[in-house]
């Protein structure tokens, strides 16, 4: 037979009855578009957390006080015996291929600008802090690249804050209160957004010597490594483990490097992906079990034909092709549109939500699509195979 | 005859029974293509069910993780956010302190029962040569009231003032089976940072609030602050009389410590209520969200259903037609086809919610340590949305049979 | 009881218009016999159709016992089919899955009668039709004669007053047709209305009145 000859065939089966192909391949195609679309805001959200990560850059190491155990968050972030000191932060600079070094103390207070007050997040870092996490400047400049023990009160605002104390007037060189000391203005950012719900913009930056003196406290809460893209992330922080071990002989701390950090997320996120992918995919399944009933129905309903063409002397091979092709055929269309649908679906799920842009990932598309055709398979055999197994005689008395 | 009006047959709509009769058996007809229908119909019921039934449970095991310690806890945290909704400022410190003296004054609060204060910190506990990095927290001897605490052994950290830093340590089951094995440890000594500390009682194994016990020290407060050498708490906990009187405790509070703080609002009050309420959001919006996925698969199993009983009017015609020649009308029809798709969802749903349970059974077995239950409003519903979704898929078809000329159905043959 | 007055009735068929009644006048009284014939596509068929209110006359008026129920909607229409028309056909026309019983009761079924009322009747209607021991047999378990029996059974259930034959006897063997045919008989014997379609000369001769069909129009009455 040749194959054009089959595909006018089956195409004439299909199109004979034309809402009823018109529903099976409906099935498949919803589920398809499940797959497509639930697969393509995994990858959407899968980018946009790397993106909000990255934002950082990805050359970055993050050292914590105390050894992380087993869970979550270790308790020396708050406080703890063996504290990460300024010192420490400096001598790590030494260490080749270390780029920058921010010691970072965080907290929360108010701060005053004459009558206005506002209570925000106070950063207190090195000058590298800009270079380190991609700040930028709006006007002025950050923090300037004072020893550490003796650094000035100056402080940078944050886009949110200088609005807020200031609204239009000028900010800079202005004197701010901050838990009560007086600060001068040097600086405000660009606006950087929110990170995973913390608004980076709701906050002031202060060198971190006088941020542990308004808190009252003589550690750090982490130090941030930049190293020079070129090195690998783990060499560096096993030299910066070794350098620390020696400087406090024991391991009291945590070294995150970003690229692990990024590969964990990255696997959490991607089983998110198919995980939501296979809950899509029980609709494929219902719509393969559509294609089976239909088909088998067919086969039912086309004995006398498939006798007739039996009578005419096609092999039983070819009635299993004949078969086998309508059904795969009906799944591959169901395919197709279902891809449309998903498409479409996650288009105007960008549309609708700007800050998540959904993002189709060819790869679970191109699988879907194998999957709607396998599925048809899958389905087509059995009612094939019946349709090849009839005896023509049999058959053909059924007209 | 000719007797005009005959009052033999009085007018009556079809009983209930003949017509859930008549469609059963029409469903029923063809067995394998019925038992595809239904097939298609439990599969997606079922996930429907366990995908919500999963949910329910992890829903319920958090909660009561938190339900466990009262409902009328409220936690006092330094610090405060200006932007509501935000998070508030779990980590973090302030320019003024929450101090010792702040919470023994919120104790005076006619509307407060306990009050327990916090530092929490870690730090290298040894016996010996042997050493472990463990959670510190410095508390007072309500904390045991307040966070529902059990001992093993011993007894918990003496009242008195929370002044007074006495040097006596209460300490988690997993913590003293590292240092002491499986010695007694109860009048022992052991070194926390450069301390000393008597070991007066072993906590029960358990999670609370997220943290395992197991891994915890627990001293008294001003033990802690010169430990750490800070005079800054971490957390306030306050135990309300009653937990209607909740906001109310709350803004005593507030009001407290403003007065303390030369006016300033610079502390956080977070209620039990208000984290339990997120939870059950969060969690139900996860359920809601993963159950929505799965039906889809209930639509496409809708799609199915109407799809074989558009065949199922094609291959009837002629009995349609003589239906209506006995005197059918087209309401009838309507109804008898409507009917059938109904049941045919109808008993696919029941097997669905029969495999799921048994599914849940199963996954119980597989892992006990977890509650698991059939979410008691999921059978309804899936019985719901299955008779909608027999209903509305149902709908094409029965028309067409309901519209169906009877002297050109009873025609063709 | 019956009068059809100029009936029309045209049916589309692809691109071209088939005029299967023109202007057909009748009228018959109750307790007649009648036999319809004429070759096929003369409309004989299709003149049963609208007799049974099964279609609907293009125009014309067709009174039944005194009401104008060519101007019924459908619900009525349906209603008078289930009281007082009976229909026999060619192909028996039973619901293949059910039992000569259900099938029997199904238009006391439509109409909402109790079970425990039904089993009476319909056990009766069993026993007049020497189809008692049958009862729970399947169409396909019977012989035509009984299936077409099974069909008059049920056809006269609900007492009508008319019963409408389409070629009754045209897939029964000789002696099925006649035992048929002599119960149509009996039954218009006890004043019920029959009306047969045909085109077996034959079973025609034994109407008392003989209607015979040409291109859509009655061509002779007697």
């Amino acid at each position: 037979m040749q194959i054009q000859d089959f595909f006018r065939y089956t195409f004439n089966g299909i199109r004979a009855q034309r809402l009823r192909s018109f529903l099976t391949a409906l099935g498949i195609a919803v589920g398809i578009g499940a797959v497509v679309l639930l697969t393509s805001l995994g990858e959407g959200l899968h980018h946009f957390v790397l993106g909000e990560f990255t934002q950082f850059g990805t050359n970055l190491i993050a050292i914590n006080p105390g050894k992380i155990t087993t869970h979550g968050v270790s308790g020396a972030l708050l406080s703890n015996v063996r504290p990460l000191t300024l010192e420490d932060s400096a001598s790590l600079k030494q260490l080749p291929q270390i780029l920058d070094v921010v010691s970072v103390v965080q907290g929360n207070g108010a701060i005053e600008a004459g009558t206005h007050q506002r209570r925000a997040t106070i950063y207190g870092v090195d000058a590298s802090a800009a270079r380190v996490w991609k700040f930028g400047v709006a006007a002025g400049r950050f923090l300037p690249d004072d020893p550490p023990r003796s650094a000035r009160s100056f402080v940078v605002l944050g886009s949110k804050v200088r609005k807020e104390l200031f609204g239009n007037n000028q900010a800079l060189g202005e004197r701010i209160r901050i838990g009560g000391e007086l600060f001068r203005v040097i600086g405000s950012m660009k606006s950087k957004g929110q990170m995973l719900g913390f608004d980076l913009d709701d906050a002031v930056y202060i060198p971190a010597a006088k941020a542990m003196a308004l808190f009252n406290r003589e550690s750090l809460m982490e130090i941030d490594l930049l190293h020079s893209a070129g090195s690998s992330s783990s060499a560096v922080a096993e030299k910066v483990k070794k350098a620390l071990q020696a400087r406090h002989g024991k391991e009291d701390f945590t070294i995150t490097t970003q690229e692990k950090m990024l590969e964990i997320l990255g696997g959490v996120l991607n089983t998110l992906t198919i995980a939501v992918g296979a809950l899509g995919g029980i609709s494929l399944l219902v719509g393969g079990v559509g294609i089976l009933t239909i088909m088998s129905i067919t086969v039912n309903e086309r004995t006398g034909e498939i006798g007739l063409l039996r009578a005419m002397g096609v092999e039983r091979n070819q009635i299993l092709v004949l078969f086998l092709g309508e059904a795969v055929i009906l799944a591959a269309i169901g395919g197709l549109a279902g891809l449309v649908i998903g498409v479409c679906g996650s288009w105007l799920f960008s549309l609708i939500v700007p800050a998540l842009p959904a993002h189709i990932s060819w790869v679970y598309v191109a699988s879907a699509e194998l999957l709607a055709a396998f599925v048809g398979l899958l389905a087509g055999v059995l009612p094939a195979r019946r349709a090849a197994g009839l005896h023509p005689v049999e058959a053909l008395r059924a007209e | 005859m000719m007797g005009n009006e005959k009052v033999a047959h009085p007018e009556y709509p079809m009983q209930i029974r003949d017509i859930l009769s008549f469609s059963l058996h029409a469903a029923t007809a063809n067995r394998g293509r019925t038992l595809l229908m239904l097939l298609a119909m439990a599969i997606a019921v079922s996930s429907v069910v366990v995908l919500i039934s999963l949910g329910d449970s992890a829903r319920h095991y958090v909660i009561d993780q938190f339900a466990t310690l009262g409902t009328n806890l409220l936690i006092v945290l330094p610090g405060r956010s200006e932007t509501t909704g935000g998070p508030p400022p779990l980590l973090g410190e302030t320019p003024r302190d929450l101090t010792l003296d702040d919470a023994m004054a919120l104790t005076r609060i006619r509307t407060v029962r306990r009050v327990s204060s916090i530092i929490a910190g870690s730090a290298l506990v040894s016996v010996g040569h042997l050493e472990r990095e463990l959670l510190v927290l410095g508390s007072t001897s309500e904390l045991y009231e307040i966070r529902h605490l059990a001992l093993n052994q011993g007894s918990f950290l003496p009242q008195g003032e929370p002044t007074r830093a006495e040097a006596v340590c209460v300490i988690g089951q997993k913590g003293k089976k590292e240092l002491f094995g499986n010695e007694p440890a109860i009048g022992q000594w052991l070194r926390i940072g450069d301390r000393r500390f008597r070991v007066i009682g072993v906590l029960s194994p358990g999670v609370s609030l997220g943290e395992d016990l197991g891994e915890v020290v627990i001293i008294p407060v001003a033990a802690a602050q010169a430990l750490f050498n800070r005079s800054s708490l971490f957390r306030v906990l306050v135990e309300s009389t009653n937990s209607e009187r909740m906001e109310q405790t709350r803004q005593a509070i507030l009001d407290t410590i403003r007065v303390r703080h030369e006016g300033e609002d610079d502390i956080t009050v977070i209620t039990q209520d208000a984290v339990l309420t997120t939870f059950d959001r969060i969690f139900k919006a996860l359920t809601l969200s993963v159950a929505g996925i799965a039906a889809i698969s209930l639509v496409v199993a809708g799609i199915m259903i109407m799809n074989v009983m558009l065949v199922a009017v094609s291959n009837r015609r002629a009995e349609i037609g003589l239906l209506k020649a006995l005197g059918a009308s087209r309401t009838q029809i309507l109804g008898l086809f409507l009917t059938e798709s109904t049941i045919l969802s109808s008993i696919g749903a029941g097997i669905g919610l029969i495999l799921a349970l048994l599914g849940m059974r199963l996954a119980a077995f597989l892992f006990p340590e977890f509650p698991l239950h059939l979410a008691p409003w999921s059978s309804t519903i899936a019985l719901g949305v299955a008779l909608i979704t027999g209903i509305i898929f149902g709908v094409l078809p029965a028309r067409r049979a309901a519209d169906l000329e009877p002297a050109f159905a009873l025609a063709r043959r | 009881m019956i009068n059809l007055q100029h009936i029309e009735r045209v049916f589309q068929v692809g691109d071209e218009e088939v005029h299967a009644l023109r202007d057909v006048s009748m009228t018959a009284t109750g307790g007649e016999y009648i036999a319809i014939m004429g070759p096929s596509g003369s409309g004989k068929s299709s003149l049963l159709n609208i007799l049974g209110l099964l279609d609907r006359p293009d125009s014309g008026s067709y009174e039944l016992d005194g009401t104008r129920v060519s101007e019924l909607d459908e619900k009525e229409q349906a209603r008078i089919r289930r009281h007082k028309i009976g229909f026999v056909f060619q192909f028996f026309h039973l619901v293949p899955r059910l039992t000569a019983f259900v099938n029997i009761a199904l238009p006391l079924m439509l109409s909402g009668m109790k079970q425990a009322e039904r089993q009476e009747r319909v056990t009766t209607a069993l026993a007049a039709f020497g189809l008692a021991n049958r009862a729970q047999h399947r169409p396909d378990q019977l012989s035509g004669g009984q299936r077409q029996r099974v069909a008059i059974a049920r056809a006269t259930i609900m007492q009508p007053t008319v019963i409408l034959a389409d070629e009754p006897t045209g897939n029964l063997d000789r002696n099925a047709g006649i035992e048929v045919v002599e119960i149509l008989e009996e039954l218009n014997r006890q004043e019920i209305t029959l009306i047969i379609v045909t085109h077996d000369p034959e079973l025609g001769k034994r109407a008392r009145r003989q209607i015979l069909m040409v291109d859509g129009r009655i061509e002779d009455d007697r």
